[in-house]
């Protein structure tokens, strides 16, 4: 159905020019890493105004993994993974949507937090934030074997799938 | 002159030409100085198995992008104010702001490292044979535009910080509209600069191959059903 619906695909094997996935997931990688990072810094320095710059990044992230969805979905689904590639890349979609619900469930969370007392944060949310910061490092780790190990849809391996070559 | 000349001795035919002539029959060593590492080196030309650069791209962009957009959030508050009040969600003005400085200021922090490891990523690339890119371009070429162009959007990145800090600290510091007009028209120039950059970079992996384990294995001979199980 894919096919009728989009232009025709490239020598990424891609309908559009480059992989877009990659682009977004910068918004949802800086912004969850940072808003991590400026918790822990507003905690240990007591410099609480970082909070709220913890807040926005957070919920930016959480809007912008929706869109890296969407994106990975449709590009995974011309990737054509081989090898070890298939079992990476059913980790990397499983992570990926559930991150979404981790980041949805945090950022409802620091609404809360926020609409009570934007100056002060509990340790449990710290807590949080480094199973959310190690799930994105894992995610990241996941995703570069795929484009940097195997090379899915990079030109030369796209042309030795079309010759039958993997 | 003479310079030209002693340089294309040995350029066979030409020499003792004309001596700008030189140029075109320079004489390059058979031996790519990356040969004195290649021992140490995987099948994606690197001592370790995934790219540094590319990881630490997403944390340049992503910040620098989120650092413009907020402060331009911050700058027409007044317009969305409602927005925020329908959406029952409390914003001020200044803590927009704020998320533009100190996304900025991380992410001036952290290019320094995105640039030293892709120049480190760089001298090690070898780019496959014969390949042009979308834009035509060489695989010289787009390196020089990527490997130069990176240091010089350092630069600005630096530079546009420390624009920030003064517009936060010394000239606006009791204005709401914490940012200057000009300052978000260059964020805007400088979006677009880090968009073609960027391509440039995505280019040298996903048609020239760089630093990608299966292109290069692939460019080499080798049969990725057992090279790459």
């Amino acid at each position: 159905m894919l096919e009728h619906l989009l232009p025709p695909l490239n020598d990424h094997n891609l309908p559009w020019m480059d992989t877009i996935h990659p682009i977004v997931v910068h918004f949802v990688i800086a912004m969850a890493l940072i808003s991590v990072l400026f918790d822990f810094i507003g905690v240990v320095t007591g410099r609480r105004a970082l909070f709220e710059v913890s807040w926005w990044n957070l919920l930016f992230a959480t809007s912008a993994i929706f869109v890296a969805i969407m994106f990975g979905q449709v590009e995974a689904g011309l990737a054509n993974p081989y090898g070890d590639a298939r079992n990476i890349l059913n980790i990397h979609s499983t992570i990926g949507w559930s991150l979404a619900g981790v980041l949805s469930v945090l950022t409802g969370w620091r609404y809360v937090l926020r609409a009570k007392d934007p100056l002060s944060l509990p340790l449990a949310f710290l807590g949080a934030d480094s199973l959310l910061a190690a799930l994105v490092v894992v995610q990241v780790f996941l995703g570069d074997k795929l484009i940097w190990i195997y090379g899915l849809h990079t030109v030369k391996v796209v042309e030795a799938m079309r010759a039958g070559l993997v | 002159m003479d310079i030209w000349a002693t340089h294309g001795e040995g350029g066979g035919s030409n020499a003792g030409g004309v001596g700008v002539m030189q140029f075109f029959n320079v004489v390059l060593p058979s031996e790519s100085p990356l040969n004195q590492i290649a021992a140490g080196l995987g099948p994606n030309d690197l001592p370790y198995s995934l790219p540094i650069h590319p990881n630490l791209v997403h944390l340049t962009i992503g910040l620098f992008v989120i650092a413009i957009a907020f402060d331009f959030a911050g700058a027409f508050y007044p317009l969305e104010k409602r927005i925020f009040r329908f959406l029952a969600l409390p914003v001020t003005r200044p803590g927009l702001h704020d998320v533009g400085w100190y996304n900025l200021l991380a992410c001036a922090v952290i290019s320094f490292f995105t640039v030293t490891a892709g120049f480190y990523e760089m001298l090690t690339a070898v780019p496959l044979a014969g390949v042009k890119s979308t834009f035509g371009l060489e695989s010289f070429v787009t390196m020089t535009w990527h490997g130069v162009g990176g240091v010089l959007i350092l630069l600005v990145i630096v530079l546009m910080t420390i624009w920030r800090g003064y517009q936060r600290f010394v000239w606006r510091k009791d204005m709401g509209r914490q940012v200057q007009w000009p300052y978000l028209f260059a964020g805007v120039v400088m979006m677009g600069v880090l968009g073609l950059h960027g391509t440039l970079g995505a280019q040298l992996a996903a048609e020239f191959g760089v630093h990608i384990t299966a292109d290069q294995l692939l460019a080499a001979g080798a049969d990725l059903k057992e090279a790459l199980p």
